[in-house]
């Protein structure tokens, strides 16, 4: 086991070192310049020669790596071209957002799509099975961005009961009263998601109940929603738990037109806007800790299935 | 039983009492919610030209003149002025007892400073601080301006505060260098100060007590300000349909630029009240005479001028004929510097006399590039139209369709483009147009234009100046260093319950508004 996790460790570490260069290349690679989008519409070349120098963008690229690496690996992941703001804050300010929106998210995704998977997989071939999933591939087609506008129509402009965007902190004035700016943007995101583990699990279910051991369980007459709970839904999960992880690190990043549409301050939407405004720190800052969360979750993920399942061997 | 009802008429006095002292003090107070397109650039107003640091810097800081609603400079900071050595010398006297926000009284010390900044890093200090210009303190409220030249446009350039010389305490003006000044020294003289800028979340600004407001009526950006919200608080909303459904839903009070599809709709909508633009703005064309087909060659850009069709291009690109009007002087209607001389060129919409000209201009069908952005889906859908309009008159075009930051760049590389496509927002003076400035890509400095614009900045004569400006329109519709597509009218949406708004000049404003 400990050698496993040794083993990962270091790999993750190449993959870090990998993703660091790709990163930098590829953001200083993409044509246009920073400087003349702080400095506006009228700035001079001159004008934007100077800044240029003054940031150190005129330094050879390799010099620049290194300077970012080094500052990196000392905790500094350099201030923000736009925000004059340390990265770290940045990050750990849109941070708190994106995963409070990516649990809540996942608690929805959890609780729609895990049970109506199984009731899917248990009623196979029935008319609720058609409607359940005829109404999965629904949410799962029609773009978030058009559910979340007409959430916010109902839901805020008609009936006013939640805010229409926006989200002030829990450590703002109201607390956790303001996870309510978070209901509508994951409901929305929830959808296609809750589709996915909704089908996940259907087929994950359906597979695990023609084992021979399912045919044995039921035979010796144990009763059948033991024999869902512990002969086939804990053989399915494996499925399940592995697209979990990567949805719930998925989230993070790549919610950015919900993240858009609600005017939230995530870190999809950080990004975004940091590549239009080519914010190269903000940018190499946000990708790098995405990286790190994505191997992180990865690594937890694998770890995790020894636990569901004793029969696999970690190698 | 009377001790009861005595109790509950002194509880409801009580509590018609609390919600009428609630009333007056939202009438007063309370938070302005602004609903902006997306995050500003930092707030250094002297460093940039972004609309939404705009749109807040004119809250804190202030300049020693600004614009009154007929676009025409008038004091600010500043009490008046005397001109010396035929308008070489400049002395301009300040306002005693106004205060920054960090309690200290500003003087000519901090307006020297302010000024000195600006002339050297400035995005518009070099206009009026050309080589031999100075500016010193002659006294604790004067302040002494000294050019090589007469400058005609120096009391616009002075109150234009887009890239223009705020005023800031000399501690911070005179350490402050190319980099946009620390938020904690956003400190102007404005009737709100800075308080807090949380990324992709908010940015407040609050009351300033300690303002000294001018004494004449307000009018426009001019006269007195009175700072009647606590607070403002300017949100990023990119989503145009959030910013509209968040006003309807009561979560902002104002949103800003509002899509024309939209504009019957909300026009009509009692939940809301649309505000309209003052001063258009304006899509150009730039052609490029440093490089390529076009340079030097005004008959063949004069045949591409001739196969525009204006008010397609207008129509896709803002909607209803309420938000734009297809007229060829670079000011409109109204304005002191509207001009109909060369206009008999724009909007002929003539395919057929386009290639004959073109023609004549010696074209071989060489490809025109043009440069556009999809980051400003208005410039896109009128550059759409307009390749359409030239392959009908023989004009071979290709796209080239990048984001903003890569046209910025590229825009400044002559060789990578013929045509590129912007916008320009009414300056209070012709010399603040981008198509007169020699350096801004595009490159205008034929002999003509150059002769013409000595003769424009080398007088304060009005009367001369206007003149002038007619015969350098004329020059623009001859050699063509840009196409001017039609005048369009922004639109913003607020709550019905905004009240006393000033009417948006360049940006909205809210000083002296308040909550009904």
């Amino acid at each position: 086991m400990w050698s496993y996790v040794f083993k990962r460790a270091g790999a993750t570490a190449l993959t870090l070192v990998a993703a660091s260069v790709i990163i930098f290349a590829f953001i200083h690679l993409i044509p246009g310049d920073p400087i003349y989008i702080r400095l506006g519409d009228m700035a001079t070349p001159d004008q934007v020669d100077a800044v240029r120098h003054s940031l150190g963008l005129d330094r050879p690229i390799l010099i620049q790596y290194l300077s970012w690496v080094s500052d990196a690996l000392h905790g500094d992941l350099g201030q923000s071209i736009f925000y004059q703001m340390p990265i770290m804050s940045v990050i750990a300010d849109h941070a708190e957002t994106s995963l409070l929106l990516a649990s809540i998210t996942m608690t929805w995704v959890l609780l729609i799509g895990v049970p109506i998977g199984m009731i899917s997989a248990m009623r196979h071939g029935t008319w609720l099975d058609q409607v359940l999933s005829g109404a999965a591939m629904l949410m799962a087609s029609v773009p978030t961005f058009w559910v979340g506008l007409y959430m916010i129509l109902i839901f805020a402009a008609w009936l006013g009961w939640l805010p229409s965007s926006g989200y002030p902190s829990i450590f703002d004035d109201g607390g956790l009263a303001n996870l309510r700016y978070l209901l509508l943007p994951s409901l929305t995101l929830a959808a296609p998601n809750a589709a996915l583990i909704l089908r996940l699990t259907r087929a994950s279910m359906l597979d695990v109940s023609r084992e021979d051991y399912v045919r044995t369980a039921r035979a010796k007459g144990i009763r059948p929603w033991q024999v869902v709970t512990r002969h086939i839904f804990r053989n399915a999960l494996l499925a399940v738990v592995s697209a979990f992880g990567f949805t719930f690190a998925a989230l993070l990043s790549e919610a950015v037109v919900t993240e858009t549409v609600f005017a939230l301050p995530g870190i999809g939407r950080l990004v975004v806007q940091s590549i239009m405004q080519r914010d190269y720190p903000v940018i190499q800052g946000v990708v790098l800790v995405i990286v790190v969360l994505y191997l992180l979750v990865n690594l937890i993920v694998d770890l995790s299935y020894r636990m569901l399942d004793p029969r696999v061997e970690l190698q | 039983m009377h001790f009861v009802l005595g109790l509950l008429r002194r509880c409801l006095v009580v509590i018609a009492t609390a919600l009428l002292l609630t009333a007056n003090a939202n009438a007063a107070g309370g938070t302005l919610r602004y609903a902006a397109v997306s995050e500003p650039a930092p707030l250094d107003v002297m460093l940039t030209t972004a609309g939404v640091s705009l749109v807040i810097g004119m809250h804190i800081f202030e300049a020693l003149y600004t614009i009154d609603s007929h676009y025409e400079p008038q004091p600010m900071l500043a009490e008046g002025e005397k001109l010396d050595d035929g308008g070489k010398t400049i002395v301009i006297t300040l306002r005693q007892g106004v205060h920054f926000h960090n309690g200290k009284e500003m003087t000519s010390e901090d307006v020297v400073a302010s000024l000195q900044r600006w002339a050297k890093y400035g995005v518009r200090g070099k206009l009026l601080f050309v080589d031999g210009a100075s500016s010193e303190a002659t006294g604790k409220y004067e302040v002494t301006i000294k050019l090589p030249e007469p400058n005609g446009a120096w009391k616009n350039l002075l109150a234009h505060l887009e890239g223009g010389p705020a005023i800031y305490p000399s501690e911070i003006a005179s350490k402050a260098t190319d980099q946009p000044i620390a938020q904690a020294d956003y400190i102007g003289t404005g009737p709100y100060m800075f308080k807090e800028w949380r990324p992709n979340r908010y940015i407040e600004i609050v009351r300033f007590d300690g303002y000294d407001a001018r004494t004449n009526p307000g009018d426009g950006y001019s006269g007195k300000r009175v700072a009647n919200f606590d607070a403002i608080r300017f949100f990023p909303v990119p989503d145009v349909g959030t910013r509209v459904s968040g006003i309807q839903a009561g979560d902002y009070d104002y949103a800003e630029t509002i899509s024309g599809d939209l504009y019957d709709q909300l026009s009509s909508d009692t939940s809301v009240k649309v505000v309209k633009a003052g001063a258009p703005l304006f899509g150009l064309f730039f052609t490029n005479s440093k490089a390529g087909i076009l340079k030097d060659n005004y008959k063949l850009r004069r045949a591409i001028e001739m196969a525009f069709c204006r008010e397609d291009a207008l129509r896709v690109s803002f909607g209803p004929q309420a938000l734009w009007n297809a007229q060829g002087s670079i000011f409109p209607p109204g304005n002191f510097w509207y001009s109909t001389a060369g206009t008999d060129k724009y909007n002929e919409c003539d395919p057929v006399g386009a290639k004959a000209l073109a023609k004549e201009a010696g074209y071989d069908g060489t490809p025109i590039r043009l440069l556009t952005s999809t980051n400003y889906q208005t410039h896109y859908d009128q550059a759409t139209v307009f390749v359409k309009q030239m392959a009908a008159a023989g004009i071979n075009v290709q796209m080239i369709v990048v984001d903003w930051a890569t046209l910025l760049k590229m825009r400044g590389q002559p060789e990578q483009w013929d045509i590129f496509v912007t916008h320009h927002g009414g300056p209070p003076d012709p010399i603040l147009l981008t198509f007169l400035n020699d350096g801004y890509p595009g490159w205008w400095t034929s002999p003509e234009i150059t002769a013409a614009k000595k003769e424009f900045t080398s007088t304060a004569d009005l009367t001369l100046r206007k003149k002038v400006w007619d015969h350098i329109q004329e020059l623009y519709y001859e050699q063509v260093p840009a196409m001017k597509v039609g005048d369009a009218y922004s639109y913003d949406i607020m709550s019905p319950k905004v009240d006393n708004l000033v009417s948006p000049l360049f940006w909205p404003v809210f000083f002296n508004a308040s909550f009904k």
